[in-house]
């Protein structure tokens, strides 16, 4: 409603009078854009770090240019084994994510629709949302009580069947399984909500239509339910594809450790460890500038060949 | 028309970021000229007290320990705080932070302006790296200038500990070693009732101490019962060049020359020394032998999973600092140990692996332990050096030590002072408040008489015998390490971090190994900390010490 009025008003009103009316719209975005600004567009300003040679006392405007025109710690980066490591495991954590991790929610969702028995589905529901609810420092506690290979409860049961010990946690290609296993059980829960959402919203009249074509269960998810999905699937698509490069910090920081680190090292972590801890600040500085132009680029990728696919992208 | 108030307040927000970052400007400039600008001599003071009030702010660790107290605001801080006042007319603050995490946080508050005035790390290179960044104040000028009012410093720490780290060309001093009263490091413990149980001796060599880990693990059902699952003969925890480092030591060459120990020791946990490759090699076989904990490498620092174990019974040997079950009173290993298994269920230290020589050379640090120095923000220098002088002051460090007599200790008929477990307020974050002595790691007393005696009955509840057995085998065939002073080693600058955690990564998954792989992963993980930046290191260490010392391969 708000959106219509103002567009009407555009063009009638003079701005003393539309801003005396509306004033309070405007009052309302104030707090969320203070916090834009001040969390996001400020700290914009010490992106110069990655050019600069950075002193932890000096004005970060004072500061030196770094050798090479500035490009001295992109250099180092791409000179380092470390770094590219980093590089190779955000990329393929974040593409096994996506790949196992995207479809689970809108599968869970379509399951869940079909299910009649309100009360069941309910708690089923409830159930698959609250991991989301864990932080990951709490999933890993849980992964290691059940999972380390001596005092994990799951190999202890499977030592008693006469198993062996399966190294979940300390081989890095079981690690990587538990790390992106885990990732979903954490996520597909809370994640299906957005989709549950659009089912509810697609017009009952299509099912109506499709069972008197004579469709069933199967066709009808196929070609109704799916279909009314694909705008909200092709947006979080472009969103999950603009964070290629992104990760957050608490996952994989906590469930590294120095068995698996040459699989378990991204590029958060690898900034963490380099420029926090080791004061290397321009040099992270560079890596994360990296990290969010190649975000970005993926982003705009996405979205254009959304809208050359003929759907509405983000934008 | 919505375009342009948009705008409007874009404009207005650009202009605030504007504003925003002047201001730090300014601030930042005015910092650092009152720091180097502040140059007043020690004349200001009338009877060591300043005329006017001043406040410095002093770095804590937080330890985080089960019932501890805030480690800011506690009996032992008021006891500081009122001196300071009285007799420097000093106002202390005292700023927490955690122990595990030190480096980090400093390097935040150092970031944000916010140090504390007083700053204390173990970590020698990241002070450089600050002071190379202008960080840090220059303290030459102040041990100098201040040197008449500042007594009990120059008296604890003498010329020694005080110009250690003083760079040899350009004189300048950015850090102060605090003193290591006792040079005890490491050492191994094993459990007595089990050796008592399986009828077997102490181990005095390797050979025997494999044969006695294999004993505890063929013998689990006897040692533990039902908890025979849980029975780990040897624990080492992620940390292993220190969890090993008597084992790794043993494989070290007992006479090797100053050179090459200081060329390869910028590694604490000696990866790069000759013969390290051997010891981990023995403790991949045991590993593989089921003789260690599986789980070892999945727990960070500062995790108590294995303390725990320890605690519980389930562990047969480990190394550890000299003291290490004895440590934090009723808490103590040693104590819940009794509680959970049994009256006699103790851990005693033993000295078994043999060097080449046949001795137990122990290779412990010259007598530097935690590093003090002044960050750039700090304005009042002067107020500071005074403080490092109060806690270096005999009679406060031994009653920071031992508390009040009654509370948390008494006095025996010789003039022993024994340790009470406190209870309270006047219980201690840190084994004998270490953490707020900060000029001084180990027991210390004015009178050192009364310090020898009084070293057995410092942990309560145990056996005085088993400490002073510790203290001896901690001190037997020691191998002091020097003070080589060759300037700053540019590659060693904001690196430390990175290598230690490379170390750890090299040692923890060359010791789970499969066998046929050792070589290969221990080969590769040293190729790759020495391409990260160790090889530079040993490079610029030779060339500094043939700058230095010329052929000579040996210190006086």
């Amino acid at each position: 409603m708000k959106k219509q009025k103002t567009t009407v008003s555009q063009r009638k009103m003079p701005f003393g009078v539309y801003f005396k009316r509306y004033w309070q719209l405007y009052a309302l975005l104030l707090l969320p854009l203070t916090y834009l600004l001040v969390f996001k567009y400020i700290p914009m300003l010490y992106i110069q770090i990655a050019f600069k040679k950075y002193s932890i006392v000096e004005s970060i405007w004072k500061l030196p240019l770094a050798a090479n025109y500035g490009f001295e710690y992109f250099i180092k980066a791409f000179n380092s084994k470390d770094f590219l490591y980093a590089l190779r495991n955000t990329l393929s954590l974040n593409l096994l994510d996506l790949v196992l991790g995207f479809p689970a929610p809108i599968i869970f969702a379509l399951i869940l629709n079909e299910i009649c028995f309100k009360r069941f589905k309910r708690v089923v529901q409830t159930i698959a949302y609250m991991p989301h609810f864990l932080s990951w420092v709490i999933v890993y506690s849980l992964a290691l009580q059940l999972f380390a290979p001596d005092a994990g409860l799951i190999n202890m049961l499977i030592r008693d069947m006469g198993g062996e010990t399966i190294p979940f946690l300390n081989e890095p290609a079981h690690w990587v399984g538990t790390y992106i296993g885990l990732g979903v059980w954490q996520s597909f829960g809370w994640n299906s909500i957005v989709y549950l959402a659009a089912i509810a919203g697609i017009n009952p009249e299509l099912y109506e239509a499709a069972s008197v074509d004579g469709a069933g269960r199967f066709k009808k998810m196929w070609h109704v339910t799916l279909p009314g999905l694909k705008p909200t699937i092709i947006v979080l698509l472009i969103m999950n594809l603009g964070n290629i490069l992104g990760s957050g910090f608490d996952r994989p920081f906590a469930f590294q450790n120095n068995l698996v680190m040459r699989v378990a090292e991204v590029i958060s972590t690898y900034v963490y460890k380099v420029g926090i801890k080791g004061l290397q600040f321009s040099l992270t500085t560079a890596v994360g500038l990296f990290q969010s132009v190649v975000g970005v680029i993926f982003l705009l990728f996405a979205n254009w060949l959304a809208r050359k696919l003929g759907e509405r992208g983000i934008w | 028309m919505k375009k342009k108030i948009l705008s409007i307040l874009l404009a207005c927000s650009m202009v605030f970021a504007m504003t925003a970052c002047s201001s730090t400007e300014t601030q930042g400039s005015a910092d650092k000229s009152s720091g180097s600008g502040d140059k007043k001599s020690a004349s200001e003071l009338v009877d060591g007290k300043f005329a006017e009030t001043r406040k410095i702010v002093v770095e804590v660790y937080d330890r985080g320990n089960d019932g501890g107290s805030d480690p800011t605001n506690n009996m032992y801080t008021e006891y500081i705080k009122k001196g300071m006042l009285e007799d420097h007319n000093v106002e202390v603050e005292f700023k927490a932070v955690p122990r595990w995490t030190e480096v980090e946080e400093i390097n935040n508050l150092l970031a944000a302006s916010d140090a504390p005035d007083v700053c204390v790390t173990y970590s020698y290179p990241t002070i450089l790296t600050y002071a190379q960044m202008g960080g840090v104040l220059d303290l030459s000028q102040y041990v100098e200038d201040y040197k008449d009012d500042l007594p009990n410093l120059w008296n604890w720490l003498g010329e020694s500990n005080i110009y250690w780290d003083q760079d040899p060309d350009k004189g300048t001093l950015w850090a102060i070693e605090a003193k290591l009263a006792v040079s005890n490091r490491v050492l191994t413990f094993v459990r007595q009732d089990w050796l008592d149980k399986l009828e077997m001796k102490a181990p005095t060599t390797k050979a025997e101490f494999e044969e006695m880990l294999i004993a505890f693990r063929d013998n689990a059902e006897l040692l533990l019962g039902a908890d025979a699952s849980k029975m780990i003969p040897y624990s080492v925890s992620y940390d292993v060049g220190w969890r090993a480092a008597t084992l790794i030591e043993s494989f070290l060459d007992p006479d090797m020359s100053d050179k090459e120990f200081y060329v390869n020791g910028f590694d604490d946990r000696k990866l790069t020394q000759n013969g390290t490759k051997e010891a981990v090699k023995l403790l991949n076989k045991w590993y593989n032998m089921g003789l260690m904990w599986n789980d070892f490498a999945l727990y960070g620092s500062g995790d108590t999973t294995e303390d725990s174990m320890m605690k519980a019974g389930y562990v047969g040997a480990f190394t550890h600092n000299w003291d290490y079950p004895w440590r934090n009173g009723e808490d103590s290993i040693s104590a819940n140990l009794k509680r959970q298994v049994g009256e006699d269920a103790k851990y005693v230290a033993i000295d078994c692996f043999e060097d080449s020589k046949g001795t137990y050379t122990k290779f412990v640090p010259g007598p530097i332990d935690r590093k003090v120095f002044f960050p750039i923000t700090n304005k009042e220098p002067l107020a500071s050096m005074l403080y490092l002088d109060w806690i270096s002051d005999p009679e406060h460090i031994q009653y920071l030590q031992i508390g009040d007599e009654g509370v948390t200790h008494t006095v025996e008929a010789n003039g022993a002072i024994a340790t009470q477990a406190a209870t309270g307020e006047a219980i201690m974050n840190s084994g004998m408040n270490i953490d707020y002595t900060i000029t001084c790691n180990g027991l210390k007393f004015a009178d050192e008489n009364i310090t020898n005696l009084s070293r057995a009955l410092a942990y309560p509840g145990v056996d005085p015998d088993d400490v002073i057995n510790a203290h001896n085998l901690a001190n037997t065939d020691l191998r002091v390490g020097k003070n080589v002073n060759v300037g700053a080693i540019a590659a060693e600058e904001g690196i430390g971090d990175t290598l230690s955690s490379k170390r750890d990564i090299v040692y923890d998954n060359a010791v789970v190994a499969k066998e046929a792989d050792f070589d290969k992963i221990w080969d590769d993980g040293v190729a790759d900390y020495l391409a990260s930046g160790g090889q530079a290191i040993m490079d610029e260490r030779e060339e500094k010490w043939n700058a230095a010392f010329g052929d000579a391969t040996q210190l006086p």
